[in-house]
């Protein structure tokens, strides 16, 4: 492998870079006033707030550089800087006048402590409540809660009539309101269908891949209700509480949200939904392709059947296809959403409908989904259109059992899921000790090869240094204006390396202390030995039934 | 997660600037009082638990300024709202004569599903001033006239009915929105065939 001198070689010790960098899409202005916001945040990390941060954002007078909101249609031209606020006067001004009154709110809020209302706990005021990294809230068009990640959403009633205010008044002005950047704070939004939803984070996620994760969520929402459900409540009835709908799917919406380190966990998983990806479980290709073929053979005769998913430890094992269709990521995201929080399914048949939303938005398919057997913890999905056909999967599945075990297929699965590397590559494998971490993507399947999490970024702190690092490289790369092919940083803790090729896109961190020309002799040694094992690590086609 | 059923009504407060909308939903918050006026900007929340027909129910109520400025939000403020409550000032015919006007403009904007039997509530403020000009007569009458919309006289100063007349609104409130059909109409099945392929999955050109 040659690698050219870089065209946009960055130091990331240099300012320079800052505004090289900065992503058009999310307006160069945030970028500088993030710089800002970074300083400002070291000095009063505990005094910030959600609500303070609308506050101070917000009301008029502040004079908070800092401060940008950003509509879809609002000014992006370069060099809008600092005089932003100005530029967009309207909106900011009326905002503020809306925020003006949630102080008021607050206040009256303050002036009620102590008087007789213990139930009404105030959320708003709470340091643990606050001081959450990301917040997620669901509403409705009217303005009612649906959902919160933190908190009891009925508490934050309040909060939600604040939102759709913010919402609606944009809306009023034939525009769109996408963020708003607030002390260190972005407030991602996306309206979807009478469905509005927000993201608060202090997190690196960029806007863009706040709005994909929100994305997920609302697609979380359709998988159980479906769009035509959803459309036709609201259409009914505006006033609706859709909490009623979706009582018992909570804990999915939660899953969903609960994979990055704002909830404290350390795992590869965030790092297929930045990038849109599935994982898959590494299998040798003689193991896969019969296990395939134990599935054609016992699902290629049945009528309607449109999928067959076989999963373990959140990976794909394999897919069979109906004819002319495919799957989605963000539909398979779903899925194994479904499977990780479902302890229930491990001990016994289920028949469940599922709307897989890119597939279909407006219906639901029928899942019939069960755990291979006792002794191989995979679990099998089969898909069809038709309601009816229970008895007709089940059968299926258990002859498709009988072959797996006979194949021994169902031990090589049960090998490789309980290997302690659980899916991940284990990087001494490669011999390449200076690589820390490293994601790859082939340009033609959406699935990603992780190596396992090793020290440093087995501590949740470290681990959220190394996903910021990779929310910053993605971002960046898939900018949509500056698209960038090459990314090398000398960082204080480590050199990053971002690469994007017509075949794949890589993502690694190195050793902090090695040089250009090592980075080169070891992404070398890793794209071959992926190459070599690709057949293991990835599906190349998934075939049909 | 939810054990027992929730309730949360949007509940919208209209009327003339000044009639004492804020001051009244203050009192009912706070139970506090506050001569000092401030023009009602924009839009305003809060949030109220309260017991009603043994359950408890969320108020989340709007408050809006009077006139113009709230127009900004136009439709967005009135969708979805499971109760309107109308005040006017006892002191001022006119903010009385502006009612029907008020009704109307929430009726279009809000295009409830039934109109003739969406809760209204009727609050005559400022009872406690003695230059009174609008007769109790007179406002019961047009509320009679309007399917007998609940009229409460108050005082946001000190509290005379405010507690009763938001216990009636949470209660008509609930009244109204109790009665959901549940929409199982069975979901139609998707149909395969053949030039359909994914027509959703291809937009973004994303396939596993
Ligand atoms: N005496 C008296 N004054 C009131 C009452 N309610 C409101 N006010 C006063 O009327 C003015 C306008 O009240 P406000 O709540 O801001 O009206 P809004 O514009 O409808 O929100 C303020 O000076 C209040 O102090 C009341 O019940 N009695
Ligand atoms: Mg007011």
């Amino acid at each position: 492998m040659d690698v050219e001198p870089p065209t946009n070689y960055s130091d990331s010790a240099s300012m320079q870079s800052n505004s090289e960098y900065s992503d058009a899409e999310c307006e160069p202005h945030i970028d500088e006033n993030e710089y800002f916001h970074d300083t400002e945040r070291e000095h009063n990390e505990i005094a910030h707030s959600v609500i303070s941060e609308i506050r101070e954002g917000l009301t008029p007078g502040t004079q908070n550089a800092s401060n940008g909101i950003n509509g879809k249609n609002a000014n992006t031209s370069t060099n809008v800087h600092k005089s932003v606020s100005a530029e967009s006067l309207p909106i900011s001004n009326s905002t503020s006048t809306v925020s003006g009154e949630i102080v008021n709110s607050l206040s009256a809020a303050t002036l009620d402590e102590g008087d007789d209302d213990d139930a009404q706990f105030d959320y708003m005021h709470d340091s643990v409540w606050r001081g959450q990294k990301k917040h997620i809230f669901i509403l409705s068009e009217a303005g009612k809660p649906i959902y919160s990640l933190h908190g009891n959403e009925d508490k934050l009633a309040t909060l939600f009539g604040v939102i759709q205010a913010l919402v609606s008044f944009v809306q009023h002005g034939q525009d769109a309101i996408t963020s708003i950047h607030a002390g260190g704070i972005k407030f991602v939004f996306l309206v979807r269908n009478t469905l509005i939803l927000v993201a608060a984070s202090r997190t690196n996620m960029s806007v863009a891949q706040l709005q994909l994760q929100l994305s997920d969520v609302y697609n979380q929402i359709l998988s159980t209700l479906t769009n035509k459900h959803v459309t036709r409540i609201f259409e009914k009835r505006k006033n609706f509480d859709l909490r009623r709908s979706l009582a018992g799917s909570e804990r999915l919406i939660y899953h969903l949200l609960s994979n990055d380190s704002s909830n404290k966990r350390v795992t590869n998983n965030v790092f297929t939904f930045l990038t849109n990806s599935i994982r898959v479980l590494p299998l040798p290709t003689t193991v896969r392709a019969s296990i395939v073929s134990g599935i054609q053979s016992n699902c290629s005769k049945i009528k309607d059947l449109v999928f067959a998913v076989l999963i373990a430890n959140n990976k794909l094992i394999s897919l069979i296809r109906m004819k002319k269709y495919s799957i989605h990521p963000a539909d398979l995201r779903l899925i194994f959403n479904l499977i990780e929080c479902s302890e229930s399914f491990k001990s016994s048949e289920n028949w469940t409908p599922i709307c897989l939303p890119k597939f279909d938005m407006n219906g639901y398919l029928y899942a019939h989904v069960s755990y291979l057997t006792d002794d191989c913890q995979a679990c099998l999905l089969l898909l069809s259109v038709d309601p009816n056909v229970f008895f007709t999967l089940s059968d299926a599945k258990r002859r498709i059992t009988d072959k797996l075990r006979s194949t021994k297929s169902l031990e090589a699965i049960s090998r490789e899921i309980e290997k302690p590397t659980n899916g991940g590559l284990n990087l001494t494998a490669i011999g390449i000790p200076e690589l820390r971490h490293f994601l790859y993507k082939p340009k033609t399947a959406a699935q990603l090869l992780c190596s396992e999490l090793m020290p440093p970024y087995t501590t949740l702190k470290e681990f959220e240094r190394l996903e910021g690092i990779y929310c910053d490289l993605l971002h960046r790369i898939h900018n949509s204006t500056r698209p960038l092919k090459l990314i090398y940083e000398v960082h204080e803790r480590e050199v990053v390396l971002a690469w994007v090729t017509a075949a794949y896109e890589l993502y690694a961190v190195f050793e902090p202390l090695v040089d250009k020309c090592a980075v080169i002799k070891n992404v070398d040694k890793l794209i071959k030995w992926i190459e070599k094992e690709y057949d293991v690590f990835f599906i190349r086609n998934h075939p049909t039934f | 997660m939810a054990t027992r059923k929730k309730s949360l009504l949007k509940v919208i407060i209209l009327g003339d600037s000044s009639v004492g909308k804020t001051s009244l939903m203050n009192q009912y918050i706070n139970k506090r009082f506050s001569n000092q006026y401030k023009a009602t900007i924009g839009a305003d929340f809060c949030t109220k638990e309260v017991m009603a027909d043994d359950r408890v129910v969320t108020m989340q109520i709007w408050d809006t300024a009077g006139q113009e400025r709230f127009q900004s939000l136009g439709v967005a403020f009135y969708r979805g709202a499971d109760c309107c409550v109308l005040v006017y000032d006892v002191t001022s015919p006119n903010s009385f004569k502006n009612l029907d006007s008020w009704r109307d403009e929430f009726l279009i904007q809000a295009s409830p599903r039934d109109p003739d039997h969406f809760p209204f509530v009727v609050l005559g403020n400022k009872v406690d001033m003695d230059n009174r000009q609008v007769s109790t007569r007179r406002a019961q009458q047009w509320c009679q006239s309007k399917n007998d919309m609940p009229y409460f006289e108050t005082s946001a100063k000190d509290g005379t009915n405010v507690e009763l007349a938001f216990q009636t609104i949470a209660r008509n409130a609930l009244a109204q929105e109790a009665e959901v059909e549940l929409y199982n109409e069975f979901p139609d099945q998707i149909r395969l065939n053949t030039d359909r392929n994914n027509r959703n999955g291809n937009a973004d050109n994303c396939q596993c």
